[in-house]
């Protein structure tokens, strides 16, 4: 297993009442499977993926990524396990405005220290390599998107998180760039996790997780 | 750096716009710096130039060389109670006006009178060295008057010296000093020692330093110019925070999803110190060669002295206030959560 929750709880204070954004929710997912996770606005499905990005710890429960439970961290080590084994794709892309497109994928080496970089075969193998002189604002919303897959792979993580990865784009659009990112994980055999709201892209996830106030149906 | 730098080139306008902001800051400080300096020297060049340590005064004159009135029967008691010619002088000071070779127009002079062979008297740079009584050696800013060697200064209804040389940076309250010999005077305002000065009490030594801020205006021309310099430097530091600040808060967003996908505040932060550095350097940079440019412009007789050593302290505190400056910013990086990446994850 790649990724194990194992019991997750993350409750908030709101005045003298506690709210339970998750509420003893597990959920495993192995090399190469895709997960999509759905349900309403509010139910709790951005703080899974938050808690299994190891962007938020929980109140309780275990976070075991690759058999080491990140729950316990602290935030220097839970920042290196981000930029080590795990790969983001966030909604409407996030790239960064001033990095040409090279530099977006390069910058993920940059924080890694590491020296060599293999942007170039990446954005070859996405089709973007005439591309990759441009600034995020001259790309269209697919390219962009899939600027982001690419930039969420450079680290060879072993999770991959997606965050509403269609919510900018067209139906065509979406359902390509959902079936490039599900792709990509069977081929290089990661374990993916795709929030989402849009039905037409489920067709491409393994399991569907339905989410409805902090529980796991 | 990987980022900083991208980031200034993508947002040239931005930053070049806040770079010429700074480049007149700095330009500014160096002016009132090149002025403060040129004033100084215009209006004490002589007593900071002076061939001496110390300086003996009465005490009832408080510090104030031109207050101090010491009777010339005192002289060889005094000069040799510090061990003769070789280690004192007396000095005496008195402004005057002059006319050249009995023109009409009248100069103000400043007259110092001292040992003829004492360790006061200047090294000339042009001409003689004064070998009779009425012979003097006088500032070269005097030829900007007109006065040539072999001239003559005519100074009170029977008094007249001839220039035989010219000696560089003799300058007092803002007139030029010309150095003639104190056979015939009966007081005195200091006696000049190098080395240890030695009294026995019934006079006062001060230093070289007192003794500049006892000439009129001197403390108060170069304090108001200074707090102007500070003010600048306290400008430059506001307008670097303030641009930073709002720079760093509208990059919120950004700084999110790049510590999402792992950067470590002290990155972001190194960039953004590194941002300023930048910025003041090449500012920095600019406004010398600006200055020097102005300088140029400036007329001659104009008291405005530029170096680039003297530029070198306030070209570091721009760069130290404008970082600290950019501190106020440090914390909005620290607290920026990575979370934020994640639309509608953070409560």
């Amino acid at each position: 297993m790649t990724l194990i929750l194992d019991h997750i709880t993350k409750a908030y204070t709101d005045g003298p009442n506690e709210f339970k954004a998750l509420d003893n929710a597990s959920l495993e997912v192995k090399a190469g499977e895709f997960i999509a996770i759905v349900g309403p606005s509010g139910s709790g499905k951005s703080t899974m993926l938050s808690i299994a990005g190891a962007l938020l710890s929980p109140t309780s429960g275990k976070v075991l990524l690759d058999g080491e439970n990140i729950a316990g961290l602290s935030s220097k080590e839970v920042t290196k396990r981000r930029l080590d084994k795990i790969g983001f794709v966030f909604q409407a892309a996030h790239l960064v405005p001033y990095l040409k497109v090279k530099d977006q994928l390069n910058i993920i080496q940059v924080l890694a220290k590491k020296g060599k970089k293999h942007g170039n075969d990446l954005l070859a193998h996405f089709g973007l390599k005439h591309r990759m002189n441009n600034f995020p604002n001259e790309l269209s919303g697919g390219e962009r998107q899939r600027v982001a897959i690419a930039r969420a792979l450079m680290n060879d993580p072993q999770l991959i998180l997606a965050d509403e990865p269609t919510a900018s784009l067209d139906s065509k659009r979406g359902q390509e760039v959902v079936k490039l990112l599900a792709d990509e994980i069977k081929n290089r055999n990661k374990a993916g996790i795709m929030v989402t709201h849009d039905e037409r892209v489920l067709s491409f996830a393994d399991h569907i997780v339905t989410i409805r106030d902090g529980k796991i149906e | 750096m990987f980022l900083a730098i991208r980031e200034l080139l993508f947002a040239k306008t931005k930053y070049i716009l806040i770079g010429l902001i700074m480049v007149l800051t700095a330009s500014l400080i160096f002016i009132i710096s090149g002025l403060a300096q040129g004033l100084s020297s215009d209006n004490a060049s002589a007593i900071q130039d002076l061939q001496a340590d110390a300086l003996i005064i009465e005490e009832e004159a408080e510090g104030e060389i031109g207050n101090s009135f010491i009777p010339a029967d005192e002289r060889e008691k005094m000069i040799e109670a510090q061990g003769g010619n070789n280690n004192a002088s007396t000095l005496a000071i008195r402004m005057m006006n002059t006319t050249i070779n009995d023109a009409d127009q009248q100069i103000d002079i400043a007259l110092f009178a001292t040992e003829r062979n004492g360790i006061l008297m200047p090294d000339v740079a042009e001409g003689m060295f004064p070998q009779k009584a009425d012979e003097v050696l006088a500032d070269a800013t005097l030829k900007q008057e007109g006065v040539r060697l072999g001239d003559q200064l005519q100074v009170e209804e029977n008094t007249s010296y001839t220039v035989t040389g010219f000696t560089a940076d003799q300058r007092y309250s803002h007139t030029p000093v010309v150095f003639i010999s104190n056979d015939e005077l009966e007081q005195f305002n200091a006696v000049a020692v190098q080395g240890e000065a030695n009294t026995d009490g019934s006079y006062e030594v001060i230093t070289k330093e007192t003794a500049l801020n006892g000439i009129p205006s001197y403390s108060q021309e170069q304090a108001s110019l200074n707090m102007m310099i500070i003010f600048l430097y306290v400008i430059a530091a506001f307008v670097l925070a303030v641009f930073f600040y709002v720079m760093t808060l509208q990059k919120r967003e950004q700084f999110g999803v790049l510590k999402a996908l792992g950067a470590k505040s002290m990155y972001l932060i190194r960039g953004l110190i590194g941002q300023v550095i930048l910025l003041s350097l090449i500012s920095i940079s600019i406004a010398v060669v600006v200055t020097f440019g102005i300088g140029a412009l400036f007329p001659a007789d104009m008291p405005f002295t530029l170096e680039l050593e003297t530029m070198l302290q306030p070209a570091i505190i721009i760069i130290v206030v404008s970082t600290i400056g950019a501190i106020v910013s440090l914390y909005q990086v620290i607290q920026i959560d990575p979370i934020e990446a994640i639309e509608g994850a953070a409560y």
